[in-house]
Formats: structure tokens, sequence, C-alpha cells
């Protein structure tokens, strides 16, 4: 090893800048490869404890405070797999949250007695600053996505009653997800829980908290349960496990862990053919000094590991950096998710990433640097020494043509990704939510005709259709359903195998449950103390709840409910907000309550499109480095190469401006004609990337727009760009003397 | 006195191509290299020289044939075998000199020197005493090739090639990208170490640096067409230089 040192650092030091681009590529994948694995390894598991730390309950469900009895409770201790069950009060309201995220957002609240004793789903809150009958306590989802915040106020709106309270504190909780499952927590002091608890008192419910031991199947035990509350004619009101929690808490920490462990692969790949050429063209650079080396007596090992050390040294002090690099932004990676997730985690020192990162990269880097230099063992000294130096590289094309359309791959993603988040947000949102209208009018009791007649009447409205979201049972637990009249005209189709129903009979099933119930089979459904069979038809796609979705017909639906009084209203170009103002003024009597849907979903995208322009941003700056880089590379490489050419060309009146075209002209056709075949090939494979990396979170059907002419554009951008860079790097041929050139 | 034999080659074969455009080379060649010789291997162009220096170095494999070396049939050993037994054996000198460029002069000559595990200061000194005895100064121990002249990167070619005192020293037409001034002064310090007791085969075809050898081969055709012991060098031995002159006449130079 000592006698090989001084030709290791002999390398290093020949072509320190070539390495210093290397390390900067490294350093970049290590950087977010580091990111992803602490993600992977403290996110879930940061979860995972504070899930414990709060002893948190496997399975909630809440059934109508009247409908309990002594008996559910001593039936629950006594199903297998129950270690602990413990219930209390809540009151179940559908509410309006005033000025969340500006704006008014709709949604199934359950209020606790925050200073009722729990021995489960513990509570803790940030702060306790007041107790009285005018204060309440908001999860911290509301605080990070609703901007809501301590000492603040809050408006609950329930039917017609507006609750303000000063927002005494946040409650961090990890029973509910967040707003995608549908339901959230409010937390109010004994004095303000009491109080609202009398004017709502036919809300009030009973909320059953259950532990279950390790080996317990969650699903047998919410089968059990529905099937005890059954015998008692109960149909819980909702049902939720730890599973769909945590999935639909933890989703947008999936998306970006599968992009940032995608980018680091493709920038990784990149790395990697790069150090291969360079090694290929050290070797036929310096093809005569190798042979000296052997004649000298340096054995083949030697000199490969001469060549191929400098790279595992590289790799190796570039991945520790770039680990290290990481933690200075993933704290604030953790806060961009804690407005998805509404649960903070500090990301802290985590070794065993740190290994991940190190030793998986340097060591396929040594590994194909030691392939690239096999190639010196057969050497003969002679046939070395005698060797014809400056042989083209016949690696530098495969090379840059692998790396335009790596590069062109994240760019298309990125552009593709950016296009459908803010210039067709609906598609970006139609893969991620349901049905987004304009606005949801709640009729009054008995005038859903009236109402739906008159709007139907108004040249503004597009559409109106009766739809709505209410919650059902079936043997496994709850189910959000999607209730509408007719789902051949819903503005976002979100069945992505067989159809919606149309059939009283029918039913579409999410994802979650797809495994289970074959297209043709049949599922009991129930709500209240009605239940029915359904033929399922088709499987639907909803990200929000985690799969756990169906889709009835209005007349199927009323099988098992009453008649549904909320209508979806599509409008042309019109102002949401006023056109509520204006009838909700006008047709009090119609109206019982209104939704401003369109700026929810605004507030949505704003939310989606600020965290995927983040990411689309990262992905233009690492393709740009990537670029730079490699560029650097391949054309120091060609100009130290051709100096003798360059100096004969020079000498015989070539002008630096021409030699800088010719040396551009030997790789730019190549790199231009990959990136158009990428772009164009984009049409394929971005839904396969998008399919796959958005299944991954439950969004089945994709709905993005793959656009030939952002592809082209992007390539263009590509192009053009990479021209730039290489006209600056290619500059200093034109400082280079006729003279100096031939003397070398 | 009889001579030691150091190289001794029999039944030597090599060839170039393959099939039809087979050319060989050299046919049953058979030559001893002698201790303390200072042998040149002189031919016209494309006779094979620097192919047969080069096989009796180990630097490249005959087709047939055994090559004793210092006791060891070199045929025998596999690549890196051959490499570790340059390392003590064989010191090359080129006539494209190829130092290993951007490495200072000391550094290439430590690079070969670390090879056979001395200390790196034993091989520094020896070093500076090689750099005086071919006249290369101080301050340019620590520039690389590109910064001197072709004359002191030789005769930094040279230090490096003795550095770790080779059995051998073998120099394939060293003074060919020299010009006069430059060539005469390696020559003088082939001369020297020869003086030394250093045992070198030398390839050329310059007449120069040919009458440095104590004993001249002359290759035609595949074969050792002629032999003349010399003795060592004299520059006033008009005599020596006559009998020279008359050698290479009747080789047909």
């Amino acid at each position: 090893m000592n006698k090989t040192k001084a030709l290791v650092w002999h390398n290093l030091n020949k072509a320190k800048g070539q390495y210093i681009s290397f390390a900067l590529i490294i350093c970049l994948t290590a950087f977010i490869m580091n990111i992803a694995l602490v993600l992977v390894f403290q996110t879930f598991a940061a979860y995972d404890s504070r899930f414990l730390e709060l002893d948190t309950a496997d399975i909630n469900f809440m059934i109508p405070q009247f409908q309990d009895d002594s008996e559910i409770i001593a039936g629950i201790g006594e199903i297998n797999g129950v270690s602990a069950a413990e219930k209390h009060n809540g009151i179940f309201v559908c509410a309006t949250v005033r000025e969340f995220a500006d704006s008014d957002f709709d949604m199934n609240t359950v209020f606790y007695n925050l200073d009722e004793t729990r021995t489960l789903n513990l509570l803790h809150v940030s702060e306790y600053i007041k107790k009285d009958g005018n204060t309440a306590y908001i999860p911290m989802y509301m605080k990070e996505l609703g901007g809501l915040t301590e000492g603040e106020s809050i408006t609950y709106t329930i039917g017609d009653t507006d609750y303000n309270y000063e927002i005494g504190g946040i409650v961090s909780e990890m029973q509910y997800g967040n707003y995608g499952t549908g339901l959230i927590g409010g937390y109010l002091p004994a004095a303000a829980y009491e109080k609202l608890a009398d004017e709502q008192s036919n809300h009030v419910i009973t909320e059953y908290s259950i532990r279950t031991t390790d080996t317990a199947d969650l699903s047998q035990i919410k089968k059990d349960i529905t099937a005890l509350l059954g015998d008692k004619g109960v149909t819980p009101l909702n049902m939720s496990d730890k599973a769909a929690a945590k999935q639909t808490r933890t989703m947008v920490c999936t998306l970006l862990i599968i992009i940032f462990l995608a980018l680091a692969a493709i920038i990784l790949a990149v790395s990697i053919f790069l150090s291969s050429f360079r090694i290929r063209s050290t070797i036929e650079d310096e093809l005569a000094q190798m042979g000296v080396l052997k004649a000298v007596g340096y054995t083949s090992k030697m000199i490969i590991r001469s060549a191929t050390l400098p790279y595992a040294l590289t790799g190796f002090v570039s991945t520790v950096l770039g680990a290290f690099l990481s933690y200075a932004v993933l704290p604030d990676v953790a806060a961009i998710l804690a407005i998805q997730s509404g649960f903070i985690y500090t990301p802290v020192f985590d070794i065993a990433a740190l290994l991940i990162v190190v030793i998986v990269p340097t060591s396929i880097i040594f590994i194909f640097a030691y392939i690239s230099a096999m190639k010196i063992h057969k050497l003969e000294p002679i046939d070395a020494i005698r060797g014809i130096t400056g042989k083209e590289n016949t690696g530098q094309n495969i090379l840059l043509s692998v790396l335009a359309v790596g590069i062109m791959v994240l760019l298309s993603f990125a552009g593709t990704l950016f296009y459908n988040v803010s210039a067709k947000p609906d598609n970006f949102m139609n893969t991620l939510s349901e049905e987004s209208p304009s606005v949801i009018f709640k009729a009054q009791n008995d005038k859903m005709t009236e109402l739906k007649n008159l709007l139907q009447d108004e040249s503004r409205v597009k559409l109106v259709l009766e739809y709505s979201t209410v919650s059902v049972n079936y043997a496994d637990g709850s189910l959000t359903a999607f209730v509408c009249e007719d789902f051949g005209k819903v503005s976002n189709d979100i069945c992505y195998e067989g159809r919606s129903p149309s059939d009283e009979d029918e039913i579409a099933v999410g994802n979650a449950l797809a495994d289970n119930y074959p297209l043709g089979s049949r599922i009991e459904i129930t709500s209240s103390d009605k239940s029915a069979n359904y033929v399922v038809t088709g499987y639907i796609q909803s990200v929000n709840n985690g799969g756990r979705v169906c889709q009835l017909t209005n007349e199927g639906y009323e099988k098992i409910g009453e008649a549904m009084s909320t209508v979806n209203v599509y409008l042309h170009d019109t102002n949401a907000e006023g056109f509520i103002a204006e009838y909700e003024d006008a047709h009090s009597e119609l109206i019982s309550s209104s939704l401003n849907y369109e700026q929810l979903s605004e507030n949505g995208k704003k939310m989606y499109a600020g965290i995927v322009s983040v990411v689309a941003a990262a992905l233009f700056v690492v393709a740009v480095l990537m670029v730079l880089l490699v560029l650097y590379v391949i054309i120091n490489s060609m100009i130290s190469r051709r100096r003798q050419e360059f100096g004969i060309y020079k000498a015989i009146g070539y002008t630096g401006r021409q030699l800088t075209i010719m040396t551009i002209n030997r790789f730019m056709p190549v790199m231009a004609l990959s990136a158009l075949f990428s772009a164009i090939a984009g049409i394929w494979y971005l839904p396969a990337i998008n399919h796959t990396i958005f299944s991954q979170i439950g969004a089945i059907k994709n709905h993005f727009e793959v656009s030939i002419w952002i592809l082209l554009v992007v390539a263009i951008v590509f192009i053009v760009t990479a021209f730039l860079i290489s006209v600056l790097l290619a500059a200093p041929i034109k400082k280079i003397t006729v003279y100096s050139l031939l003397k070398d | 006195m009889n001579k030691q034999t150091v190289i001794s080659a029999k039944h030597l074969k090599k060839s170039f191509g393959m099939k039809e455009n087979v050319q060989i080379i050299y046919s049953d060649l058979n030559i001893d290299i002698y201790k303390e010789d200072f042998t040149v291997i002189m031919g016209s162009s494309g006779a094979g020289k620097s192919t047969l220096m080069y096989s009796l170095s180990g630097m490249d494999k005959p087709d047939d044939g055994e090559i004793d070396f210092d006791g060891t049939d070199i045929t025998k050993l596999n690549s890196d075998k051959l490499a570790v037994f340059r390392r003590r054996q064989c010191g090359f000198v080129f006539q494209q000199i190829y130092l290993i460029d951007k490495m200072s002069i000391m550094d290439n000559v430590i690079t070969a020197g670390v090879l056979t595990g001395r200390n790196k200061e034993d091989i520094k000194n020896r070093a500076k005493q090689l750099f005086s005895l071919v006249n290369i100064p101080e301050n340019t121990w620590k520039k690389t090739s590109s910064q001197i002249s072709g004359g002191e990167a030789q005769r930094a070619g040279i230090v490096r090639a003795v550095i770790n005192q080779p059995n051998v020293l073998f120099a394939d037409e060293p003074t060919g990208a020299l010009n006069s001034a430059n060539g005469t002064a390696v020559l003088d310090v082939f001369s020297s170490l020869h003086e030394k007791g250093q045992s070198i085969v030398m390839v050329t075809h310059d007449k120069k640096s040919a009458l440095r050898g104590s004993r001249i081969l002359y290759i035609k055709d595949g074969k050792i067409f002629g032999e003349c012991n010399l003795g060592k060098f004299e520059p006033d031995n008009a005599e020596r230089t006559e009998a020279f002159e008359k050698f290479i006449a009747e080789m047909g130079w």
C-alpha cells in the first residue's frame, strides 16, 4: 500500500479539478440520499415512538352516547387480542372552521374534554394558558396548515351557531389523521366542553379507545367489534385504526422519500459513468506512463489500485461531507412535512443512514472503477509504451447520452409535475383528492329539489349534482362514502378499475379494500341500524382516506340512510364567494349551510404547489449542477488530450472560437439528440414514472397531463443550458498559445 | 579472463501478425549478455533491435525460447512476477524519456525507488548523489519534466533507471530525441556508469552512441550477424574508433 501511496496522491493532485467536480456530484448524491434515509429511519420511528409515548389506542370508534351501555365495554374486553379499553364522551359535529388558511373549512370534528383523565390517547399540550369557557385547544395540523395559532381567536360554526374561542394552545395527538381522514379533534377545557355539550346534546357520543396485544389482528378485532355492536343494534359513527392514520399523515413524507431516493440513484448512476469514463480516459491518455510504471516494477494490481483509490477516497470523503451537510436542511424538510403530517419531529444524527450513504455509493464507485481499470491487467508494458496515446474514448458519447437521458428524465418529471401543479392544478388535485366543485350547498329540510331546480336554471351554473360525503361501516371498520345521483357527471372520475355504481345494488370500493373484495363480490355496508349488500363494480382511489372509501348511488345509500341534502355546484367563471353570499342572502329559506370549496381547493393547491415548487426547483438545480460538473470533466479531458492537435490547428490558422466550436461539436449533437429523444420518449415513460410514484400513496389513477410541448421546452432549455455551459468551460482553449500547445 | 554471463537467451523466436501476415522478427536466435559489459545492439530500422532488447529484459515475451536472466528463466514468469523481477534486475531508459508528467523529477525517481522497500530518506540521498553524478542541479529536482530541457529530463530518466542499482541497465535509443549537446551529456552518463561497473544493454542506430559500447552486436535478418569487442570507451583512442568503423562497414552500415 505504501508503495502506491505516492502514485495515488499524484493522481489526485494531477487532476484536482476533475476530482473536485466528481466529489461535488457524489456529495450531492449523499446529501439527497441521507435526507431520504434519515426520513425513512426516523420519521416513521418518531411517529411510532410518539404514538406509544401518548399511549395512543390502536382502534377508536364512536357510537351515539344514548346507545352506549356497560355491556359494550365488557364485551370489548373479552375480544381476543384486546389488552385494554376505555371510553370517553365527546361531541361529534360537522363544524365549519372560519379563517382556516384564509378560508372556511368544513370538518367532522370531535370535541373532547381536555381536563378529563385519560390512560389512552393522551394529549400533549404545547402551552396551557387558559382554562375558561372561552378557550379551545386545536390539533397541531390546524396550526401548521391552517395558520391558526396560540392567542388568536377561532370560530367553529355548528349548524347556525358560531362558537368563538381563544386558542389556548396546540395539542399534539396521534389518534387522528389529518383533514384527509375526514375527522379531526377539538379540545376544550371542562368549562367550555360542558357548555358546548349542553348546547349540542344530541351530538354527544361515546368514544371507545382500544389497545391491542402486539400479535393481534386489527382487522379481526374490528370485525369482532362490529359484530358485538351489531348484536346490540348499534352502528358505529366512525371506526379508525392506527395504520390508516399513519398512512395518511406520512403520505407526503413517503412521496418525498421516493423522489429523493430515485434522484440519488440517478445522480449515482451518472457519477459511476463519470468515474468509469475518467478511468478509461486516463488509461488511454497515460498508456505510456503506465507502461513505464510496469517497466520499473509496478505490478498491475498496484497500478489499478493507484487508478481506483482516488475515486474510492473521493467517494468516501464526499459522501461523509454530503451526509453531514444534509443535517443543515433536515430540520427545514421536517418542518415542511409537518404541514401535512401535523406532527413535528426533530431529525437527529443517524449512524445507520450515514453508514449506508457512505458505504453503498463508495463501494459501487470503487467496484465500477475497478472494473474499468481491469484492462490494465492485460496491458503488456512494451505495448503500453508503444501504444498510441490520444485515442478517442469511445465511452464519452455513451456517457453523455446517458447523462442527457438521465437529466432529461429528472427535468421532464420536474417540468411535468410543475406544469400539473401550476398551469393545470386541477390535474394535480384530481389525482390527490376527490370531487372538487365550486360550491357545496346544504339544503334546508325538504328543500333539496327546490334548491336544485333553482340552481339548474342559473346561467352561471355549469352543473348541479347531488353529492354527499358520509361515514358508513363495513365488516372491517369505517368507510367514507361518496354518495352521488349520477357518477357519470362527476368532474373527477376516481374509478381506476371497473366502473362506478349506477344502480342501487352496486358499489365501488377504495383501493384499501381491493384485495379482499374482488370485482363482482358482495360487501355489506351499514349505517345507523340499517345494512344492505352491494355488488362491487369497481375500485376507486383516495389518497386522503387511506383508500378506505366507497361510492354509492343516492338510491343505494337510501337503503341504509336518509336521503342526502347537499349539492355540488360547478360554476362557470364566476366568483364562488360572491355567488355564495348572493344565494345565502336571497335564498336563506332553501340553504342551510354553504361551503366555498373553490377557496378550499385553492388553499390545497397552494400548499401542494409550494411543496412541489421546492421539489421541482431542487430537481432543476441538481440537473444544472450535474450538467455543469460532467461537462467540466469531459471538456477538461478533451482539452488536455488534444493540446497538440489544437496547437497544430492554431498554427495553420484556426481561431480560438473555431476550436471551441469544434470541441463542442464533438459531443453537443449527441447530447442534443439524446435530450430530444428522451423528451419525445417522455410521452411514454413519464406516465409510468408518475404512476409508480403516486400509486405508492394510493393515487393509482393519475390525472397528470404529459404535454409534449412542455417536454420539448424542457429539452430545449436543457440543450441551450448545456451549450452555454460548454462555451464557458471551453474558454481556456482560446487562451492557450500555439507555442505552449506544441511544446507540451 | 572469462566473462560472467548475466543473460543467456537460447532459440528465441519472435513474430508479429497473424496467419498470412506473420512477420518473423527473429528466429532461433541465441545471445549472451555479460556482466559489466556495455553491450550495444545495432541494426537497420525494423531489424528487431528493440524487440530483442525488450524480450531480454522481460518487458515483452518471445514466442519461443528461453531467457536465463541471472539464474531465472524469465519466460516462465507471469506478468506480476516479471514486474517484481524488474524492480531489482532491470533499469530502463527510453527514447521518449517517459517521465511521469506533473510529477517532479525527484518524485519520479522516488516512485521507482520505493518499490524495493527501502527507506524513503535513503532513496532520496541516493537520488541526490545520482543527480549530482549526471549533472542535474538541485534547483531542478522539484521541477516537472516539462519545466526542464530534454537532456536534463533524459538524465533524470537514467537516475530513475539506476536508483535500484539494477543488474542490467537497458536503454532504447536514449539520445534519439535529443540534440547533439544533450545527447553527448547523456552518453557521458552511460560511460560513467559503465566505468563504475554497471552492465548496460543499449539499442541504437547512432554511430556516436554505439561507439560508447564495449561490445557491439549487429542484427540482420533476424540473426546476430556480427559481433565486435572494443573494450572500454576511450574518446581519444583512434585505433578503437577505426576498428568500430571497420566493423560496421563490414556489416553493410
